[in-house]
């Protein structure tokens, strides 16, 4: 049983790593070698002993081997040794700032909290990018959006109602799951109820599976002094949430996330 | 002779040389963040379920996996913590354990940062205090997958600003 959960647990990790080409590399050289290094690295579990000595030796191999660095250190990272992480994605950084930015700057705000720092990097990458900067490594948000929550996140709630307004007012962009739920929690600590509401409403277009978008639609409701209203929002949030229906990441916590105590507070006629 | 034995030892120190330019090999634990009883920290009344397999609270599907989720955790620290007035310190202050079978935690390990991701001390008033607080803090949930119960790694990383605490993470 023990090692068929170890299977099982290990090939969860392995779907974790990014794949690597090493065809990219001159066949037999130091940095072709590294990277099949690297692919022995990606066959056992992420942060194991026998994966981080692959990384190892394809690093001695190939200094500028920037996918060695930068997936050895995300196990630190996920560990919350976030001072050898890093050291680590700081080198894949530097090697190709293009690829490793937007996940530094994103698992900067993710995993810490570091708004500023994760700001200098999404920015930094929109000047080096000559092309649309992408997503954040779990999928949830555009790296712009993103960057708007560490605006918001720094007080700056004007600006980032901007950024997240002109990132959905771009032609070819596809709302992602959760931008309408944010900007309308912005719209709400703006005291603009109206706003907020008609943001719920685009959020209920895309999908209708969080008991956040409810729990806030509730929030905006009371401010418009509609008590029964806002009370139904709360316990429909109540529902949604004891189904499981709410914002969640194995790692960490996103903003504007609710929990059940949140909920339960509102109904009680608590001021949050 | 003298040249052979100078040629030998040229010889002998060339590849001495050669072996030293690869890089030292880290000494690994079986994982990453894996840790091993410590008699002089750790208490003897804890005892990990599993003593070779330990997973992350991640490998469970959630984070903060605690009784009263992650605002009973806020409201914990927030209402013990106590920023000294004349300790204007920045930084990260993680706290990484071990949570057992039984929901019990032990095997207690710190890293501190400044706000440049170097390591730092903080003033005691800070790293101890929080320290002995996460040491306090009770609630963890057991880890279960399909009626097995299971050891995991668990951190708290906080976030300290002009000795304030802004932060609880993850």
């Amino acid at each position: 049983m023990k090692y068929c959960l170890t299977i099982t647990f290990s090939l969860l990790c392995l779907q974790l790593f990014a794949q690597v080409n090493c065809h990219m590399y001159e066949a037999g050289s130091a940095c072709y070698k590294a990277c099949q290094e690297a692919e022995k690295a990606i066959r056992h579990p992420q942060g194991s002993k026998e994966s981080q000595q692959h990384f190892d030796t394809a690093i001695d191999l190939c200094p500028t081997f920037d996918y060695a660095y930068f997936e050895k250190a995300v196990p630190y990272l996920k560990r919350g040794q976030f001072v050898e992480w890093k050291k680590l994605i700081d080198k894949a950084v530097e090697l190709k700032p293009e690829q490793h930015l937007g996940y530094r700057g994103w698992c900067r705000y993710q995993f810490l909290r570091d708004y500023k720092g994760a700001i200098e990097d999404i920015e930094r990458l929109e000047t080096v990018a000559s092309y649309d900067i992408g997503q954040s490594v779990n999928g949830d948000y555009h790296l712009i959006i993103a960057k708007a929550l560490c605006y918001k996140a720094l007080g700056q709630k004007e600006k980032a109602v901007r950024i997240i307004k002109e990132q959905l007012a771009q032609e070819a962009y596809v709302p992602m799951p959760y931008d309408y739920l944010h900007l309308g929690v912005l719209y709400l600590g703006l005291n603009k109820p109206e706003n907020a509401v008609a943001s719920f409403l685009k959020q209920l277009e895309i999908n209708d599976y969080l008991a956040e978008t409810y729990y806030y639609r509730g929030l905006a409701t009371a401010a418009m002094e509609d008590k029964a209203k806002a009370e139904a929002y709360f316990q429909k949030a109540l529902a949604f949430y004891e189904e499981g229906k709410h914002l969640r990441d194995p790692y960490t916590h996103h903003a504007d996330r609710i929990f059940k105590a949140d909920i339960l507070a509102q109904l009680a006629g608590k001021q949050q | 002779m003298k040249k052979r034995i100078l040629t030998f030892a040229l010889f002998v120190s060339i590849f001495a040389c050669k072996n030293d330019e690869k890089k030292s090999e880290t000494l690994y634990l079986n994982h990453v963040g894996d840790t091993h009883f410590v008699a002089e920290t750790d208490s003897t009344g804890f005892q990990p379920c599993h003593p070779d397999l330990a997973y992350q609270y991640y490998n469970f599907g959630g984070s903060a996996r605690f009784k009263g989720e992650k605002p009973a955790i806020e409201r914990y620290f927030r209402e013990r913590y106590k920023a000294e007035e004349n300790q204007q310190e920045n930084g990260y202050f993680t706290v990484r354990f071990l949570v057992n079978c039984e929901g019990k935690s032990s095997w207690f390990r710190t890293e501190a940062m400044d706000l440049e991701y170097q390591p730092k001390q903080f003033h005691s008033a800070i790293s101890n205090q929080l320290l002995q607080l996460t040491k306090a803090l009770e609630g963890w949930t057991v880890a279960e997958y399909e009626g097995q119960t299971y050891d995991y790694y668990q951190y708290l990383t906080f976030k300290i600003e002009n000795g304030q605490l802004s932060e609880i993470l993850p």
